[in-house]
Formats: structure tokens, C-alpha cells, sequence
């Protein structure tokens, strides 16, 4: 039982100096003016109360939203499709898996290039309708675009922990379900869900960590006044170079998600 | 019943594909396209594959992210596995630590590990090259390992190891003959999501590396001033790669079919991984001991897209040395790296940047009497405000911000209003204006008849009404440099732009023309400057009257498009190649242009926040 807990000790190392290290740097920027002079510490609670602005904390709300729009549809449409791929043949499993991965291989820019090409006033699909004799749609710079763009980037990352869920399976279960007199609907909710539920919450907080701090496909695919927390920061880190204000925006986000994902871990329990 | 349904999932499964796949459809389709546009289809050719396997910056691109997101991925996933079994068995308070620390990177904003990381490397004094990008991947990576084994690890039941080690297995037999293979497909999904996010990585990366060292992704933003297909071509070659090693992988054990191996497929997957870091290792080594060759070296800090990559090695002949050419996407990430640590011997940034960097007292002068070409500099580039008697500055390229308008739309009476037409309602919803606070507050204390380099704040509140007001009105798009294209696409009716932008839309689309309001504009110059870190100050003096010499500026401005601050590449590209297209002629005459000065961090901080402020309402 005891054998394999030494393991944990070269990332314990490992993380200390790449990850924690590192933070307490962001952290002390945060709390600090002045940042270029790390020497002097002059510590402040400025930048904090900053970020309670009401146009910053606008900004927070819109992120937090599109993240969980985003996580939302990528549930839809990824858990159906996890659960479909689990059900060919184990070498058909890993070829569609893999198939659901290439595309993220292809460079994030020139995906959303593509898609702003597409979705442009005299883009390809405008073309194509107005070819049909139906009238052109704006499809850009809107709402619609920026969740498109995310769900495509992020639904790889709910299909494949949901799928690894599933593939381990065993389906004797769902049939002894079935011999104990459930219905479909009730072998799904108690069996099917019940075991996929670790994926699941894994592909829920990979999705959602990811919407909320990306910007370039929302300032690509939404334009400049699609500001969110990821713009923010780096706005402040690189245009502004304002690092002070930048660190105390990342670490309440920080905070947020580190409060976030202790209410995710209690449904988890509770599913256990 | 049963055959329905399966039906059924395999058009949903074709329809998301078709999703995934239609971004990557296009992307290959225009890798065929005989003109640099992403939007018509003018033609097949070839020419931008020919242009790919020219590009010796994209060859040693594609060789670092591989080597790179490979070992990234082998590496991190091991780490990740091991951590993850020793997890499971470990006290609930390191458990917790752990997987806590354990979700940071996943859950910071890329931008704030890359800067975090950057500040480590550069307080161990760390030199940034592959070294650093490597362990800064795997630092990304291994997160994502552990995340995706864990679950598997936890659903183990314990007793499985045990009961092989009372079967006589030791430790190491019971861990890679029975956990590893039940929490394999964890491992695999770990690792895939591993090589995944190393592979498309950039933030991280260009914050980290150095000394030349890019990965594909970092050549591609600094591509994207002006994208164009070379590497749509790249990608087709990507995706043709992937397809063909995956039809290996399924195609091999088949042939081997008669030898009874019991996972051929992840036999040749482990192979080929292991082919591939054989490989990768070897490379790696010759090229790290080569660097430390006998040739001078000269390294260069410039805009993405902002020279003729031939000039370099025309330069490198001529000298017989290596120049290491690494680029920014705007002076503030430039900035940034400085501040980062990085050093490089010549810059090349904008008027207002120089000014902050000649206070800084970061750059060293220019000794003229080495630079012979100068008497080729047009009088209107030298001894301007930002670098009174060009101590520390040789200009570079030069031109204004103005309107490009679409002729077979705006009607010509309508520009009499100047700035204002961009508050104009017949053109509501028709403006791109441009996603940068300093050139928006440009356009508004322009119009209302300031000056842009105001620090008066009423001005500026005044500035900031004028664009909350138009932002209400017009709707316009905040667009950054997407707005090339899609002004050559002809998408909106107006847009504020660079000259030097312009000149190149209009080269593409004949339908639109370019302005300068009488209220005046910014009036730009970019300029070579040497840091104070230079240690071959002759070879750099050398690089800077290269890029002076006609011929060469010719080759430049025509290959960048922006306006030749030499002579007669200017007279020639006038009356030659951009005849009749007068954005590349900048208006000098109009007494009401300025130059951007540097701002003070405090003014920087208002401006940006009320910037902020328009785009966020």
C-alpha cells in the first residue's frame, strides 16, 4: 500500500520551483506598487479594490458567462458525442478519438482566421446564401461568432475525459440494470451518468478554466470591444505595463475559480 | 431499431467533424490559392508551397515545436503518471496541496505563466532558448497529465498492486504490469491533451525563449500583419504528415497480421515516439554546440513582417556572420521582453518607444561617420522631436494614420467632415476603427481639434466623450491588424489605418482610397536603433548602412510596403510599383501632424483605463 507514495516526490520538487515559485511572484505583485522594484516592497490593497470598478467587475461578469455559456454547449454537444464514439470497437474508439484531436494540432490562429473568413460579411457563407438568392447574415463581430469559435476550440477538451470515462465502462452493468427492471431512462441516470460523472466534471473545469481567461479567438472573432478578464490581463501586462493591477486581476480570478472548483468537488462527493 | 440508431450516431458524429473539420477545410483549400487572398478563391497554384520549402525560418520552426511538444509530452507524461499512482496513496493534506498547486497553471491566464515564468528564468540567470521553452512546456503539460490519469488512478481498486507483490511481483513489475495497463487509457488521453497543448502553444512560448529559437506558432503571429497562405501551406503539409502516419498505424499491423503481437498499434505508436526523441536528442545536440561558432553574430529585435528575409542573408554573406532575427507584434510586448531580461545588439522600433528607451537610457549613439549610405535619408525622416539630431537613431520606414474608404461607397463630398465622418450615421456600422488606445484618442482629440499628445484631462474627457458617443451611434468594429483583410475583402465602407497598410490594401482592391484629415494626424517613424548591451558595435553600424543602400531599401519597401525612408527607393516605388496609390506618399505639408511623445506611466494609465472604459460599456 505504502509502496508507490515516494512517486510523488520529483513533481512535489517540480512544482514547487515551476508553479509555486512563480505564483508568489504574481501574488506579491499584486499586492505591491511599483512593481519594476521588487526591492523596496510597498504594499498596497489599490489594485484590488480597483478590479471592484464597476467597469472592471462588468468585465468579470461577461467573462464568467461566456465561460459558462461556452462549457454549457460544449457539454451538449460533447457528452453525446463521447458517449457515441464509446460505443464502436476499440480500435475505431482510438482512430475517431484521435480524429477529434488533430484539429487543435492546426494553429489556433489560423483556425480562427479560417472561421472569420467564413463568417465574414462577404465570406464564404454569405457568398454561398446570397448564390441560394437569400439575403446575407451578420455573422461576425456578434455574439454568435465568439461562441462558435470557442465551442470548436474547447469541445475536444469535454469529448475526450468524458469518453475516457466511458470507455472503461463495463457494460454488464447497464444490462444487469435492465435485468433488475430499469427502464432506459433510469439505467442511463443511475449507471451511464453515475460513472461518466469524474469525466464529465473533468471536462467541465478544463473547459471552463480555458473559456474564461482566453482572448484572442473572442478578440478576433468579436472585435476589440469584446473585452474580457484574459484581454484585461494582458492589456495590463503588456500595453499598460501595468503588472501591478495586471497580477491583481489574475490572482481574484484566482480566487474565483480556486472557490469555483470546491463547489464542483462537493457534487462530485456527492455523486460518490 | 438497432440499425437506426446506430445510424443516427454516425451522422451526429459526421456532423460534428464537419464542424471541427470545415475551419481546417478552408485553411487547405486557400493553401492552393494563386493570389494572397484568404477570401477569394482567384486560381490554383502551388507557389505557396514553393515559397514554404524556400523559408528556412519556418523549416527550423517546424523542428523546434515537435521536438519540443514530443518531449514535452514524454516527459510530462511520465511525471504526471507516477505523481498521479503516488497520489492515490498519499496523506489527504499533500493530496489536496497537490492537486491544488496541480490546477494553477490550468487555471492562470496564459499571458500570467508566461510572465511569471519569464521572471523565473531570468532571477536563475537562465540563458532563453530551447532549454527554457522546454521546461516551461513541460511545466504546462504535466497539469494536464495528471488531471486526465488521476480519475483513473483514484477508480483503482488499491488491492490490485497488492495482491501482485504477495504474487512475488516487486514494486516496479506490480506498477508497469498491472496499474499501468488498466490506467492506460488515462495515460493516453493525458498524453494526447499534452502534445496538443505544447504543439499549438504561443504566449508561453514567446515569453520564454530567446536567442532566435520559435516555434510554429510564434512565426505565425508575427505573420499575421499580413497573413498570407505560406502558411495555410504549412498546415495542409501538418495535416497530410498526420493523416499518412495514421494510416500507417492502422495499416501496419495488418500487414504483420500473421505475427501474433497483442497491441500492434501501440507497439507502433511506442516505436515511432521513441524514433521520433531519438531523433529529436541527436539534432538538438549538434545544433546547441554549433551556435557557439566562430562568425560574429548580430542579433535583431524588429516588427513581425517588417523586412525581406533575403536581405538578411545577403547581409550575412557580405559579412561573413550569423544574424539572429527575432520578432515583435507590437513595441510594448517589445518592451516587455526587455524588461524580461533579453538582450539583443540593434532594435527597430517606433518614434515614441525610442524616446522612452533614450530616457531609459538603454541605447547607445550612433556613430554616423560609419554609415556612409546616409546621405541617401530624406531631409523630411531626420531630427524630428523624438530624437532631436538623430544621436540614437537611424530612420527605418515612415508614414501617417489616416482613412481608407471604400470609393463605390462613401460618397466624396462626405470626407470634407474630415475625423468626423466617422461619426457620420450614413455609415453607421460601417467603420472599423483601430483597437489601440493611443491611435483611437488620436482620431478624437484630432477631431475636436487638440493636440494627441494632450495631458490636459478635460481634453481627454472630452476625447473619451467623443468616442463613447460614437460607439453609441456608429457601432463601430474595434479591429486590430484582421482589418487588412477584411478592408481587401471589402467588408466595411471605412477604417482607420496605417499608410503603410493602406498602401498595400489598395494595391489589392482597387476600389479603395486612402485620406488624411486637414485636422491633422500621427505622423509615424520607425527607426534602427543600438542597445546599450552591443558588443560588435562595427557589425552593427555595418547591418544599419546596409539597410540604407538603395538597392536594398528598394527591396525592403517593396517587399514590406511601407514608405522608404531612402531616397531613391522612395522615387523609384512612387513612380514605379505603388504608382497612382498615395498612401505611400505621406503628407508632410500639413502643419496640424505630430508625433506621438512618450507618456508618462500615470497619463499611459488613464488613457488605457478610459480605453477600457468605450470598449467595455
Amino acid at each position: 500500500m505504502k509502496h508507490f507514495k515516494k512517486l510523488v516526490r520529483p513533481y512535489l520538487i517540480w512544482s514547487f520551483v515551476l508553479i509555486v515559485v512563480p505564483l508568489f511572484l504574481i501574488v506579491l505583485y499584486a499586492f505591491t506598487v511599483d512593481g519594476n522594484a521588487v526591492l523596496t516592497l510597498n504594499f498596497t490593497l489599490d489594485n484590488l479594490k480597483k478590479v471592484l470598478e464597476p467597469t472592471y467587475a462588468n468585465v468579470f461578469v461577461k467573462s464568467l458567462a461566456l465561460g459558462a455559456v461556452t462549457t454549457g454547449i460544449c457539454l451538449l454537444i460533447g457528452y453525446p458525442l463521447a458517449y457515441m464514439i464509446a460505443r464502436f470497437k476499440e480500435s475505431t474508439q482510438n482512430l475517431l478519438i484521435m480524429l477529434v484531436t488533430i484539429p487543435m494540432w492546426i494553429n489556433l490562429l489560423l483556425r480562427t482566421y479560417a472561421w472569420m473568413n467564413l463568417l465574414a460579411d462577404n465570406g464564404i457563407i454569405n457568398r454561398l446564401l446570397m448564390k441560394l438568392g437569400l439575403s446575407p447574415v451578420t455573422m461576425m463581430y456578434t455574439d454568435f461568432s465568439v461562441v462558435l469559435g470557442l465551442v470548436c476550440n474547447f469541445l475536444p477538451f469535454m469529448v475526450i475525459p468524458i469518453h475516457t470515462s466511458l470507455s472503461k465502462m463495463d457494460r454488464s452493468l447497464i444490462e444487469a440494470a435492465y435485468d433488475l427492471g430499469a427502464n432506459k431512462v433510469q439505467a442511463f441516470r443511475q449507471i451511464t451518468l453515475k460513472l461518466s460523472m469524474p469525466g464529465v466534471i473533468n471536462g467541465i473545469v478544463m473547459v471552463f478554466l480555458m473559456a474564461i481567461s482566453t482572448f484572442v479567438i473572442p478578440k478576433l472573432l468579436g472585435g476589440g470591444q469584446y473585452v474580457l478578464i484574459g484581454n484585461l490581463i494582458e492589456s495590463q501586462f503588456i500595453s499598460v505595463g501595468d503588472w501591478n493591477f495586471g497580477s491583481a486581476i489574475s490572482f481574484i480570478l484566482a480566487v474565483i475559480i480556486l472557490i469555483a472548483m470546491r463547489v464542483m468537488k462537493r457534487f462530485d462527493k456527492g455523486d460518490e | 431499431m438497432k440499425k437506426s440508431k446506430k445510424l443516427f450516431s454516425k451522422c451526429y458524429i459526421l456532423i460534428c467533424f464537419l464542424f471541427f473539420y470545415l475551419p481546417i477545410l478552408v485553411t487547405v483549400i486557400f493553401s492552393f490559392n494563386s493570389s494572397k487572398s484568404l477570401t477569394r478563391f482567384t486560381g490554383f497554384s502551388m507557389r505557396w508551397y514553393a515559397e514554404l520549402f524556400r523559408n528556412s525560418e519556418v523549416a527550423s520552426a517546424v523542428y523546434v515545436s515537435v521536438t519540443i511538444a514530443v518531449l514535452a509530452t514524454v516527459i510530462s507524461t511520465v511525471l504526471g503518471t507516477i505523481t498521479a499512482i503516488g497520489l492515490s496513496r498519499s496523506r489527504k493534506l499533500l493530496k489536496e496541496y497537490l492537486l491544488n498547486v496541480n490546477n494553477i497553471p490550468i487555471l492562470n491566464p496564459e499571458i500570467v505563466t508566461a510572465i511569471s515564468l519569464m521572471l523565473l528564468f531570468s532571477s536563475f540567470g537562465m540563458t532563453k532558448g530551447y532549454l527554457t521553452m522546454l521546461l516551461a512546456h513541460i511545466a504546462f503539460c504535466t497539469p494536464y497529465v495528471i488531471t486526465s490519469v488521476y480519475p483513473k488512478v483514484r477508480g483503482l481498486d488499491p488491492n490490485l498492486a497488492n495482491a501482485a507483490m504477495d504474487l512475488g511481483a516487486t514494486p516496479a513489475q506490480a506498477l508497469t504490469k498491472v496499474v499501468i495497463p488498466i490506467i492506460r487509457p488515462g495515460i493516453y488521453a493525458g498524453a494526447l491533451l499534452a502534445f496538443t497543448m505544447s504543439f499549438d502553444d504561443f504566449v508561453i512560448s514567446y515569453f520564454v525563449s530567446g536567442n532566435g529559437v520559435k516555434n510554429i506558432s510564434i512565426v505565425v503571429y508575427n505573420m499575421t500583419k499580413r497573413i498570407n497562405p505560406t502558411i495555410n501551406a504549412l498546415s495542409t503539409v501538418v495535416i497530410a504528415v498526420i493523416i499518412l502516419v495514421l494510416l500507417a498505424m492502422r495499416l501496419l499491423p495488418k500487414l504483420r497480421r500473421g505475427k501474433n503481437s497483442r497491441r500492434p498499434g501501440n507497439r507502433a505508436l511506442a516505436w515511432a515516439v521513441a524514433a521520433i526523441c531519438l531523433c529529436a536528442v541527436c539534432l538538438t545536440l549538434p545544433k546547441g554546440m554549433g551556435q557557439a561558432g566562430e562568425k560574429p553574430s548580430l542579433k535583431i529585435y524588429n516588427a513581425g513582417e517588417y523586412i525581406d528575409p533575403d536581405l538578411i542573408g545577403l547581409f550575412e554573406d557580405m559579412y561573413d556572420c550569423t544574424v539572429i532575427y527575432e520578432t515583435f507584434e507590437s513595441n510594448e510586448m517589445m518592451y516587455t521582453k526587455l524588461s524580461g531580461g533579453e538582450t539583443y545588439d540593434i532594435l527597430i522600433p517606433s518614434d515614441y518607444m525610442i524616446e522612452r528607451l533614450i530616457r531609459e537610457e538603454a541605447l547607445a549613439p550612433i556613430d554616423w561617420s560609419l554609415i556612409p549610405n546616409s546621405e541617401y535619408l530624406m531631409p523630411e525622416v531626420t531630427d524630428r522631436s523624438y530624437d532631436p539630431g538623430n544621436v540614437y537613431s537611424v530612420p527605418y520606414f515612415w508614414g501617417t494614420v489616416g482613412i481608407l474608404y471604400d470609393t463605390s461607397v462613401v460618397d466624396e463630398k462626405d470626407l470634407k467632415a474630415g475625423w468626423e465622418i466617422l461619426r457620420d450615421d450614413a455609415y453607421a456600422g460601417n467603420v472599423y476603427m483601430y483597437d489601440s488606445e493611443r491611435d483611437a484618442f488620436m482620431v478624437a482629440l484630432k477631431a475636436l481639434g487638440y493636440s494627441m499628445n494632450t495631458t490636459d484631462e478635460q481634453q481627454i474627457q472630452e476625447a473619451f466623450d467623443w468616442l463613447t458617443d460614437q460607439r453609441d451611434t456608429m457601432a463601430p468594429i474595434y479591429a486590430g491588424d484582421d482589418v487588412i483583410d477584411n478592408m481587401v475583402s471589402g467588408n466595411k465602407a471605412l477604417a482607420v489605418v496605417y499608410s503603410g497598410d493602406a498602401a498595400y490594401i489598395m494595391s489589392e482592391n482597387p476600389d479603395m482610397a486612402y485620406f488624411t484629415p486637414e485636422e491633422g494626424t500621427n505622423i509615424w517613424y520607425d527607426a534602427m536603433v543600438m542597445t546599450k548591451d552591443c558588443a560588435n558595435t562595427r557589425l552593427a553600424h555595418e547591418f544599419m548602412n546596409f539597410m540604407l543602400d538603395p538597392e536594398n531599401a528598394l527591396a525592403n519597401t517593396e517587399f514590406v510596403g511601407y514608405t522608404s525612408t531612402v531616397s531613391p527607393a522612395f522615387e523609384e516605388m512612387r513612380s514605379g510599383t505603388y504608382k497612382g496609390i498615395d498612401a505611400y506618399v505621406p503628407d508632410v505639408d500639413n502643419s496640424n501632424n505630430e508625433i506621438f511623445a512618450y507618456q508618462e506611466a500615470k497619463v499611459k494609465k488613464i488613457y488605457a483605463e478610459l480605453w477600457t472604459k468605450v470598449k467595455a460599456k
